[in-house]
């Protein structure tokens, strides 16, 4: 801070002396967690900004992994250094947006600084997942994606079957990838594919007080039939030699996929990019099956990956700059941009009309997919959940479907125990952000 | 490694001959000194073979146990190219970095101690023994416990991403402390008798009798310390979050990362070789300097 | 103390300065903050903050997660110390009895000290890699289903392995200098009062690397409790099912991961109780040495 006011005096002293032209561009911060190729495109967006004007300087600075981004951002709000804008992923959201006064509602910021804003520009599977319980906008989604199914094409000729549009087909089409010689599936995130999206694949309910967006006072619904169900199923599948578990890296599962062992593979959309350089196979990209038997026709997903929130104590004329940078991130131009380098989705139905019209979706159809999958009908569960210690209760989930499938626990112990633990947590949030 | 590898093989071969009746505890002794040895050494052997190896050869093949074709490229890309494995930073600016901590640490942690030793030990003064009694709490309170809230204070002092807040916290520790304790003590008291019938204050008694005296013990703990910075990693990977600042042990946990995340084709050959460029260092200095470096461990640790 | 010391002067207040000051900033004041916290619910942003007595202890402590991951810190500790002293043990003894290659043998037997654990612990990994790891092969090939991204016993082993491999060259180095501190004339006297090697060695060399053996004892669980951080960190990140949850790897995933500062600071107390224990131990026995 110290420093901020000591260089926005030095600012005003040299355009004292250098007449009015010479205004210092207000520095904005912005603290991200992508690293790699998805970092370099986060640069090239910065650039794009700066140079679209000469008012603000946007500062984006990479600060390692999800966990640590949001990390780097409370100490830094506690020690009063906060960026002005931070990128914080989905298990994050609710313990940035309970903290009472640690962020600016992005809706109103854009309101305040005269921005127009409709939150119906926004495709409908990403529109609500950060906002609050009136759905106001608190953080602006910034790199969403869904999961897909990806199929080895071969693989699946091979066995003479196409790819599964549900669970039922899919139990069908195992055993004969299995006499090809393939472990039919594998998938990458059980909490975030079958735990999170398996509700709103279904339309089920995941949480009491409107999956968590009304009160952070709030139980876990994970321990329900359906699930059960489900991962009785999963775990028959694992051994009957149908679907491989490699861990709880996301990469090793992608591995067994790229090295042919599996015929299929549950990722990201976002995975698309990283599997056209490894896989040495033509493959296809298809919607997240659903079981038949709990509904009968799909909804919507939810989105996976970050959105981006201006953190309060700022000044207004920093604001400013940050409202512009987001109604910079909304141009149509900018969202494809994005959309095109880095696999996310976009996030405003103007900037996927830009896509189409541009015939992107004509030379790669399978970047189409998991827009298409988002503006599935929505249900009444379908826009999102807003969990305390999310992070922690991920951890559980990974631990008991561990449990559950090394056949350590039964499947309905595992639920038992993760409603358990969950809530317990879930409790302890509450109490803490309550209080 | 290659030569040294088959030392001790050489070695036993060679004790043969010249002693016809070798008992059998000798052969023994031999034959579990060799398969110690590569219990130790044979995975450093495989992580560097494996790092000459191309990304391809490793995922197809395996682990490789002898030199391959593509060392200069690997060890060229881990150096000097972002992305990768190093993503935005490149293993000579992590092994700079780590340069920095391990001399920082090792000065930093020697300077202090040597003072604050010679102070409780040759001064007469009202709080040396409270000061001493606070300087033994240390021992009590390793990093790992107070982590959360020693990156409180080092955020509140605006100390994130600096050498200062990476090196200072880690020095405070008492054991260098007692380690100059324990060997003033053992210092005659007639030297400093000596120097003040010449006249010499306390500042002259130390600069130049009791540092020079000090000289080989001060090598000693040095290379124990440098090593001890170097191979630091939890209060980096806290304290750090630009990666302009990483070490190369940090430099490891991103590895794992981007292994874990996957994606592309796992660049294993980087991999190893980031894990050679970690190790080397240190262990030459412990190789280099292994008299000293055995001095210093058994003294400091007592 | 010292018989001759300096009088009165302003000389040792600047000596012993800088390293109270340090000592002060980071060492009291966040220790006595990681007690404060402990009895508070303060939400990440700390923006609302209550004061709770015991509650943080008694949903961190009395909670399975942290009651199994106490049990697995335990046992990893017995096993990591106990494996890697007997390994050093066995080295020690048969490197200070062999004439030739002796110093070969000691070279490479200690390099491994200077290896960083989280680099140990990404080269095992690489080694147990179940694309790429010779182990991993290895091992299923021998007829052992060794699966540890799926099974917590397989987990273990492998967690415990790199921890001892890390770990043997420093207690090699104390327990050849422990060896070669033993007076010739007691060695020579054993010789001739003894001549089976095994009885000798446990009749008089073993009780005389008592004391080393109790001081690395406690050296090796320090270390299986703190620093094998850096090799959980880089393996299994406490998996698979919780598995491999040391009580360090928790506070960290707790307080950094997950934000609950609350919880991740009561652990850091018990921590800390846990390492003044052994402190305790620690000095009891150097006090014994000094009389021995």
């Amino acid at each position: 801070m110290r420093r901020k006011i000591l260089s926005a005096a030095l600012g005003a002293a040299l355009a004292l002396s250098a007449g009015p032209a010479a205004a210092e561009p207000v520095e904005i911060q912005f603290w991200h967690a992508m690293g790699g190729r998805l970092g370099e495109v986060v640069n090239e967006l910065t650039d794009k900004f700066n140079a679209s004007q000469s008012e603000y300087q946007l500062v984006s600075t990479y600060k390692g992994g999800y966990e640590d981004t949001m990390t780097a951002g409370i100490a830094a709000f506690r020690g009063g250094e906060q960026p002005h804008i931070i990128q914080i992923f989905d298990a994050g959201a609710a313990t940035i947006i309970n903290a009472p006064g640690a962020v600016y509602p992005v809706e109103d910021l854009l309101r305040d600084q005269g921005v127009a804003f409709d939150i119906e520009d926004y495709i409908s599977g990403v529109r609500y997942f950060y906002a609050d319980s009136d759905g106001r906008m608190i953080g602006m989604p910034f790199n969403s994606s869904t999961p897909l199914l990806y199929y080895n094409k071969d693989a699946l000729a091979e066995a003479g079957v196409e790819p599964p549009a549900t669970w039922e087909e899919f139990q069908e089409i195992a055993p004969k990838l299995k006499e090809a010689g393939y472990v039919a599936l594998s998938q990458s995130h059980s909490p975030w594919i079958f735990s999170e999206n398996f509700h709103s694949r279904h339309n089920l309910q995941l949480a009491t007080q409107n999956n968590g967006f009304d009160s952070t006072d709030v139980e876990i619904r994970y321990n329900n039939e359906a699930m059960i169900a489900h991962w009785s199923a999963v775990k028959d599948w694992l051994d009957a030699g149908y679907y491989g578990h490699y861990g709880r890296d996301w990469g090793a599962n992608q591995d067994a996929f790229v090295q042919e062992k599996t015929a299929m593979w549950l990722g990201s959309s976002g995975s698309f990019g990283g599997l056209q350089k490894s896989a040495q196979f033509e493959f296809g990209a298809t919607y997240l099956p659903h079981w038949k038997a709990v509904a009968d026709e799909p909804y919507g997903t939810f989105i996976g990956g970050a959105a981006l929130f201006a953190m309060s104590g700022h000044e207004d004329e920093e604001y400013k700059g940050a409202a512009a940078f987001f109604e910079f991130l909304t141009d149509p131009e900018v969202q494809y941009f994005w959309h095109r380098e880095t696999g996310y989705v976009p996030i405003t139905e103007a900037a996927y009309e830009t896509a189409k019209a541009d015939g992107y979706y004509e030379s790669t159809p399978d970047a189409e997919v998991g827009i298409l999958q988002l503006k599935q009908p929505a249900g009444e569960w379908t826009r999102g959940y807003r969990l305390g210690f999310y992070v922690q209760i991920r951890e559980v989930m990974y631990k008991y479907y561990d449990q559950m499938l090394s056949g350590e626990i039964t499947v309905e112990e595992g639920f038992e125990k993760i409603e358990a633990e969950a809530n317990q947590l879930l409790d302890r949030f509450h109490d803490t952000y309550a209080g | 490694m290659a030569a040294s590898e088959d030392i001790p093989a050489r070695a036993a071969a060679a004790a043969r001959p010249r002693r016809l009746r070798i008992s059998g505890r000798t052969l023994a002794n031999h034959a579990i000194l060799i398969l110690g040895a590569v219990f130790l050494c044979a995975p450093l052997w495989i992580a560097f073979m494996s790092s000459t190896h191309s990304a391809e050869t490793l995922y197809r093949e395996g682990l490789q146990f002898w030199f391959g074709d593509s060392m200069l490229e690997t060890y060229g890309a881990v150096m000097f190219d972002t992305g990768g494995v190093t993503k935005n930073t490149t293993a000579l600016t992590m092994l700079g970095n780590s340069m920095v901590l391990g001399l920082g640490f090792a000065i930093g942690k020697i300077v202090i101690s040597m003072t604050a030793a010679y102070a409780i030990v040759y001064f007469r003064f009202r709080l040396a023994t409270p000061f001493f009694w606070v300087i033994f709490l240390t021992l009590l309170l390793p990093l790992e416990v107070r982590i959360v809230p020693s990156y409180e204070v080092v955020a509140s002092l605006g100390l994130l991403n600096s050498y200062t807040g990476l090196i200072v916290p880690l020095i405070a520790s008492a054991t260098g402390t007692f380690f100059f304790r324990q060997f003033y003590k053992s210092v005659p008291d007639e030297l400093l008798e000596a120097a003040r019938l010449d006249g010499a204050g306390p500042l002259r008694f130390f600069l130049d009798i009791l540092v020079p005296l000090s000289r080989t013990m001060v090598a000693a703990i040095f290379i124990i310390m440098f090593v001890v910075g170097w191979n630091q990693y939890l209060w980096p990977i806290i304290m750090t979050t630009d990666d302009q600042l990483y070490t190369i042990v940090i430099g490891i946990k991103q590895v794992y990362q981007v292994l874990a995340e996957g994606g592309e084709l796992p660049q294993y050959q980087e991999a190893f070789a980031l894990t050679i460029l970690a190790i080397l260092p240190p262990v030459l200095v412990v190789l280099f300097f292994q008299r000293w470096f055995i001095k210093g461990l058994l003294e400091s640790e007592k | 103390m010292k018989r001759a010391q300096f009088g009165h002067s302003p000389i040792p207040y600047l000596f012993v300065g800088p390293q109270l000051a340090i000592i002060v900033v980071f060492f009291l004041w966040p220790a006595g903050q990681a007690v404060y916290q402990s009895f508070l619910l303060q939400d990440a942003f700390g923006l609302s903050t209550r004061f709770v007595w015991f509650r943080n202890y008694e949903d961190t402590i009395l909670n399975t997660v942290w009651l199994e991951s106490a049990g697995f810190t335990l046992l990893f500790s017995a096993l990591v110390s106990f494996f890697s002293i007997a390994v050093a043990l066995l080295l020690a003894v048969r490197a200070n009895e062999v004439i030739h290659a002796a110093n070969a043998y000691k070279t490479l037997l200690i390099w491994a000290y200077a290896v960083a654990p989280p680099v140990a612990g990404l080269i095992g990994g690489l080694m147990f890699n179940p694309f790429i790891g010779d182990l991993y092969h290895l091992f299923n090939a021998a007829g052992w289903d060794f699966n540890h991204t799926r099974d917590g016993f397989d987990a273990s082993f492998m967690v415990i392995l790199i921890a001892v491999w890390k770990q043997v060259s420093i207690n090699f180095i104390f327990f050849l200098a422990g060896l070669q501190g033993i007076p010739a004339s007691v060695q020579e006297a054993a010789r001739l009062d003894c001549r089976s090697d095994e009885r000798r060695f446990w009749t008089i060399t073993f009780p005389l690397l008592a004391p080393t053996s109790f001081f690395l004892l406690v050296i090796n669980v320090t270390y299986a409790f703190f620093e094998t951080f850096g090799i959980i960190d880089v393996t299994t990140r406490g998996g698979p099912g919780g598995a491999t949850n040391t009580l360090v790897y928790k506070v960290y995933t707790d307080g950094f991961l997950g934000a609950d500062l609350g919880g991740s600071s009561a652990q850091s107390v018990i921590l800390l109780l846990m390492v003044l224990g052994l402190t305790v131990l620690q000095f009891r026995f150097i006090e014994r040495k000094v009389h021995y």
